[in-house]
């Protein structure tokens, strides 16, 4: 048996072998301490349900069910022999990560009680399977070094960043706390992850530019080093491409918003590397250009069913407001928090937070969005409170810049004007 | 089909995940077979069943009942196919003997029982081990037959504290989170004009 006190990754152990039963003894991380029990992989429930479908679905649900009931039940040892050796398990779980509905999918909810029962189960057991994958220390006697823990999940993609942001999307919502415990853990003990996560903004970027391609939009500088090609002028727009290719790109876009949100809200520590990729730049110029060409055609397309425009409208609507909270979460984070905090790098933030802003005056369909949701004045009188130096020039002109944004969109705005706001701010400091 | 994600397209083609693309390893057959493999191991055994004949028969009835027991392990041949070994067949045996023990006919459960354990399989096999398995336990006392069975079944789950089992899990999901509405009978962000005052 394992002895206490010493990491997994030291312990040995001695058992019983062969045949002849003679002893033997292992590194109690071993290949062949793990168990064969050939996880199946999961499927997600049937849309149409048929009750042979649905037999298949409850057998295999069941299977992963059981087996993840005696996987979270193993000894310490036993569990990590069966997470690292076992790939049959590793599949399973990447499985359920790939398919599992989410909250948002068109069909999300069961309609059958028992398959309903059987997904909430797997659900809450899969996650507890990635709790336990990222602790590295379950009790005193139970714990592997920190540096192995981290190449162990590493080397082994037990955890990578496709799974931290699928991870995020399906248990982000009611469980941040103990998820953000864990990716915070994850990435402390590995920081390979953040220059795996450098690696992923890029893509990211990308899906977003592959979204304006397909309605025929392009980003200035985006692709600017590359020639236009000879077909671009033929291609599609949101109005002209299939309705079924337009669902698509919408249900692209409200998963992508609120996929990379919900890893901000949970990991705000990922926000740097995000902006060190000028990520939000791209945001705002993708929503400036992209969002106006959505809302015109599923207004003005001719759908054959009408819930189904209803639900692409809302699903814009989402999509919009996810970006403009992933921009205030940036915001947030990388600039006021800081500044709130006391950080040494104030000014810094500051500067951060006027290009931000400043950036953002020439998207000015997403400024005033941005500014309905989270005022820009409020934020500015923030800053001039907690930083008395403020070029006061240039929050005039951001102020100023913001005001001329709503005047061009001829919206109306239920708040007082940022100049006004801003003139009653400096008086009341004048006052103070 | 699978909703279009931003971690599919991470997943294709980016460089920060495994790249493997072969999903199923194991099918419910299998699946099926290896829990009865793990089930027999647990518990009940194929080498615990010949064992527990041999001790409690006359010699007589004993090379009556090695007949009877070599019928059943060919009729779970039968079911499983010829593609796995012995182990798998004996496991095969083993649910055969624990489903028709107390039964004398191969009715609608047995038949459900075994369906969802090995999937479909010829009724001759279900009807041939069910004979032999009656043959074989009528020498002896129904009761003792039972107590051997329950003596060799331990429970799947090992009796230990689950991970996670205190921990407090929300089953809350992102929903879709929407300002407005469609507008309908605007036209590009107006209001509508679908009648007028202005006469």
């Amino acid at each position: 048996m394992a002895s206490a006190r010493v990491p997994l990754d030291e312990q040995h152990v001695t058992e019983p072998s062969g045949p002849m039963g003679r002893d033997r003894t292992l590194p109690a991380l071993h290949p062949e301490r793990m168990e064969d029990r050939c996880f199946v992989v999961y499927r997600p429930p049937p849309l149409e349900s048929s009750a042979a479908q649905l037999e298949e679905f409850l057998e295999h649900a069941q299977f992963i069910a059981d087996d993840l009931d005696w996987l979270l039940a193993l000894p310490h040892d036993k569990f990590w022999c069966q997470v690292v050796f076992d790939e049959s398990l590793q599949k399973c779980l990447d499985s359920y990560l790939r398919h599992a509905p989410r909250g948002l999918d068109p069909e999300a909810l069961p309609a059958s009680p028992a398959v309903a029962d059987m997904q909430r189960r797997l659900h809450r057991s899969v996650f507890m399977t990635f709790l336990r994958m990222a602790t590295h220390k379950e009790s005193k006697e139970n714990f592997i070094t920190p540096a192995v823990f981290g190449e162990i999940i590493y080397n082994n993609f037990l955890f990578d960043i496709p799974k931290i942001l699928d991870l995020c999307v399906l248990y982000g919502k009611g469980n941040s706390q103990l998820l953000h415990k864990m990716i915070e853990n994850i990435f402390t003990q590995q920081p390979n992850y953040y220059g795996d996560l450098e690696e992923a903004v890029p893509t990211i970027t990308q899906v977003l530019d592959t979204i304006l391609e397909k309605c025929g939009l392009q980003l200035e500088g985006a692709t600017a080093s590359e020639p236009l090609k000879l077909e671009a002028h033929g291609r599609s727009t949101a109005m002209t491409m299939s309705q079924q290719d337009l669902v698509d790109l919408v249900l692209y876009l409200c998963d992508s918003c609120t996929t990379i949100y919900s890893l901000l809200d949970i990991f705000p520590a990922a926000c740097h590397t995000f902006q060190s990729h000028g990520f939000l730049s791209r945001l705002a110029s993708f929503y400036e250009l992209a969002v106006p060409d959505f809302e015109k055609a599923i207004r003005k397309r001719n759908f054959d069913d009408k819930s189904l425009q209803e639900d692409m409208w809302r699903r814009i609507s989402h999509s919009c407001r996810k970006m403009v909270e992933i921009a205030h979460l940036f915001v947030l984070h990388t600039c006021l928090q800081p500044i709130l905090e006391g950080s040494e790098n104030v000014q810094s933030c500051v500067e951060e937070f006027l290009q931000i802003m400043t950036a953002f005056l020439q998207e000015k369909r997403f400024l005033v969005d941005y500014d309905e949701q989270f005022s820009v004045v409020d934020d500015v009188s923030l800053l001039q409170q907690a930083f008395p130096h403020l070029d006061e020039t240039r929050s005039s002109y951001l102020l100023q810049g913001v005001e001329c944004a709503w005047e061009s969109a001829g919206r109306k705005r239920l708040r007082p004007a940022p100049i006004a706001a801003t003139q009653e701010v400096m008086e009341r400091r004048g006052k103070e | 089909m699978a909703p279009p994600r931003l971690t599919g397209a991470l997943r294709s083609f980016s460089n920060v995940s495994k790249q493997d693309y072969t999903e199923d390893i194991y099918d419910l057959k299998s699946k099926r077979l290896k829990r009865q493999e793990l089930l027999s191991k647990e518990g009940l055994t194929w080498q615990k069943i010949t064992q527990f004949f041999g001790q409690h028969l006359e010699k007589g009835e004993q090379r009556i009942a090695t007949e009877e027991l070599k019928k059943i392990l060919q009729a779970a041949r039968q079911i499983v196919g010829t593609d796995f070994g012995q182990e798998t067949v004996e496991s095969a045996a083993v649910f055969l003997f624990r489903t028709f023990y107390g039964t004398d006919q191969v009715g609608h459960e047995e038949t459900r029982a075994i369906k969802h354990m090995f999937g479909p399989f010829p009724c001759s096999a279900a009807d041939v081990s069910c004979a032999a398995v009656g043959r074989l336990v009528s020498p002896m006392d129904e009761t003792q037959v039972e107590a051997f069975v329950k003596a060799e079944t331990t429970p799947r789950v090992p009796d230990r504290a689950s991970f996670g089992r205190n921990i407090a899990f929300s089953f809350d999901s992102y929903a879709l989170d929407y300002l407005e509405n469609l507008p309908w009978g605007d036209e590009d962000g107006h209001p509508g004009h679908g009648f007028s005052l202005d006469f």
